[in-house]
């Protein structure tokens, strides 16, 4: 936990995706779905993959994990493969996450080795109960809370934490952060340059309905977030962190009087020869790029930039309610 | 603890007649389930202790082995008194007397009350003065389910049917006042007689907050938390033992500006807690008294809690 601000505090995980990865099997080995010798398979762009390596290291499971060829580093791998994780890999040439591949690659091995165990990150109701842990640390640790930030990539970790702390809360501000072309709060799905947030499909861990406000983050203003977070905070984290810092320094500058809560989901290493390599951003298109104080308020859904940081009321609406009220609007605009 | 113990299996007790005595209460803040420090749940609440309601316990030793209790009802008292001289490896008996001013049923622990001011009396009979921990563990053991009440106005997570500490809060409760009263129809409720409530795995997950802002209202004597606690525990107790009218008292409550709504989870009581610091507390207190008479509750009555005898 680290304070970014009088009234924001900051819960900046090494590795967040082991709360729902441990929550999913101790589940899953109590009520039996999960048995002695069977196989995981997931497929993950990253760090709940890695979350499961490292659980299956230490109880001695084994594990497959199915990415896209656009979504995994060599060092990564390589730390994968070390932990003895077998990996398929799909080719990726629109560079989207390849989602649909992804899954048709999963079925495939369940269907040749059905007594296996799918995790199903995305859909597994135990990914957002496990953050109730996260909720109890943040009370632990600052009491009432008004506002809660954080990233949205499979839902699991703000309806989680923001389901529990509503409950005692019922005031609480839920604030969303996504990425240009993630199909998560109504944009067409497209290549994207930030991981870890957005996403290519509809989790059914992603609750519209306890969203206030979205916010759609370029990976260009997530960069240098996390560039000022290590200078002026000491705090390295990646550029999905640093999405959702963005965000919350300004909804606690616009809230003074409120307690906001960040959730950040991974630390800086896995970015250490990109975003935190001065060489590598200069060979960006575009790059260097004054990134924006403030965001860019939207009254309709609307697709950016990289370089872009806009916002939307969303007000607990539903996906299809949205759909349905810009219809609306437009029709009473013409 | 030992030592004493054996200074009275000599025979000779310092005292002959022992005094003890423990409160009442007001329900629970929080009542669910909880996760023990090996990662195993387990059934537990906090005690709202109410000091002016007080059960006494008169021991007075006999060198028979027949233990007689007076008023003769109070048998889980007399049982407790027998598990209490068996635990001092004594095998005299004697008379206990209980004297109480805390209503039966409803949910303000009489029979808790009884059971610990017994085990302290015959403690006290023979020299001895026993940790909060063991008067609760025999507690349970006479009344196979006991509240808090061996612990006084410390704070603690307790599991009530196995009379264990899941947490030490490490304090008292923040200074407040409550404004009690009780439900519509409300009738003396056999506690024991009531199933245990079965939880889901959203209920299991929510109880880990309740307890942080319970922790945290302790450590940094923060009533909002504390009132936050007790209302989630009052809402989610509502699939179990419904309290008619519920939420009409949380609005009346957050009308007035209160921390929030606490509940007997397993009796007929409600209570809107106040920070006992807020300015107008008496003004906001009796309009309160006022909306919830004209909702149709009774007895309506305030409390002080933990805030040392002051002036409200």
């Amino acid at each position: 936990m680290a304070a970014l601000a009088p009234n924001l505090i900051a819960a900046a995980f090494p590795l967040m995706k082991l709360m729902p990865a441990r929550y999913i099997l101790d589940r899953a080995v109590a009520d039996g779905a999960f048995e002695a010798g069977m196989r995981i398979v997931e497929t993950t762009s990253g760090t709940f993959g890695m979350a499961l390596a490292l659980l299956s290291a230490a109880r001695g499971y084994r594990l497959t994990l199915v990415t896209a060829s656009s979504l995994v580093d060599a060092n990564y791998k390589a730390r994968l493969d070390w932990l003895g994780v077998q990996m398929i890999i799909t080719e990726d040439r629109a560079g989207n996450g390849d989602q649909v591949g992804r899954l048709k690659q999963l079925e495939h091995i369940r269907y040749e080795e059905p007594h296996c165990f799918w995790p199903r990150q995305y859909d597994n109701p135990g990914n957002a109960l496990a953050y109730a842990r996260l909720a109890e640390q943040l009370v632990q640790t600052v009491g009432e809370i008004d506002c809660l930030v954080g990233c949205v990539g499979s839902g699991g970790s703000l309806c989680g934490t923001g389901l529990f702390l509503r409950t005692v809360f019922p005031h609480l501000v839920v604030i969303a952060v996504d990425t240009h072309r993630s199909a998560l709060f109504g944009h067409p799905a497209g290549k994207r340059l930030l991981r870890g947030l957005g996403n290519s499909i509809l989790p059914g861990n992603l609750r519209h309905d306890l969203i206030d406000e979205v916010h759609w983050v370029g990976a260009y203003p997530a960069y240098s977030e996390a560039r000022r977070l290590l200078r002026e905070h000491g705090v390295f984290q990646g550029p999905t962190s640093a999405a959702a810092a963005l965000v919350a320094r300004w909804a606690a500058r616009s809230r003074p009087s409120a307690r906001i809560a960040v959730i950040m989901p991974d630390e800086g290493h896995r970015y250490a020869g990109t975003v935190f390599d001065d060489a590598w951003l200069a060979s960006l298109p575009g790059w260097p790029c004054s990134p924006p104080s403030e965001p860019r308020e939207l009254t309709s859904v609307e697709p950016g930039s990289e370089t872009d940081w806009t916002w939307l009321k969303w007000a607990r609406r539903s996906l299809n309610q949205i759909v349905h009220d810009e219809v609306e609007n437009e029709g009473h605009s013409q | 603890m030992a030592e004493v113990s054996k200074t009275a299996q000599n025979g000779k007790p310092s005292r002959r007649i022992g005094v003890g005595a423990a409160s009442g209460h007001h329900g629970e803040l929080v009542q669910g389930v909880f996760e023990d420090r090996h990662g195993r749940l387990h059934r537990g609440l906090v005690t709202l202790p109410l000091t002016r309601l007080v059960s006494t316990a008169t021991f007075t030793y006999a060198a028979t082995p027949e233990l007689t209790t007076h008023p003769g009802d109070k048998i889980k008292a007399g049982l407790a008194a027998r598990k209490t001289l068996s635990h001092l490896g004594v095998a005299a008996g004697g008379f206990l007397q209980i004297q109480s001013n805390i209503p039966i049923g409803h949910g303000y622990g009489s029979s808790t009350a009884d059971v610990v001011a017994a085990v302290r009396a015959v403690a006290a009979a023979h020299a001895v003065r026993l940790k909060p921990s063991l008067v609760g563990q025999l507690a349970v053991a006479a009344e196979s389910a006991s509240d808090a009440l061996a612990f006084d106005e410390h704070a603690v997570l307790f599991a009530q049917r196995e009379g264990a500490v899941l947490e030490d809060f490490g304090g008292s409760l923040p200074p407040m006042l409550l404004v009690g009263f009780k439900a519509v129809g409300g009738r003396p409720i056999d506690t024991l007689a009531l199933p245990p409530a079965r939880y889901d795995s959203i209920e299991i997950q929510q109880f880990r907050v309740l307890r942080a802002l319970i922790a945290y209202a302790v450590r940094h004597q923060d009533p909002n938390c504390l009132g936050r606690a007790a209302t989630a525990s009052a809402l989610l107790s509502q699939r179990h033992l419904p309290k008619q009218h519920l939420e009409q008292v949380i609005d009346i409550a957050k009308g007035a500006g209160a921390c929030g709504v606490q509940v007997a989870h397993s009796g007929s009581l409600l209570g809107i807690l106040f920070d006992h610091a807020g300015t107008n507390l008496r003004q906001r207190a009796q309009s309160v008294a006022v909306s919830v008479r004209s909702c149709g509750f009774h007895d309506v009555e305030f409390h002080q809690i933990n805030d040392d005898g002051a002036t409200w």
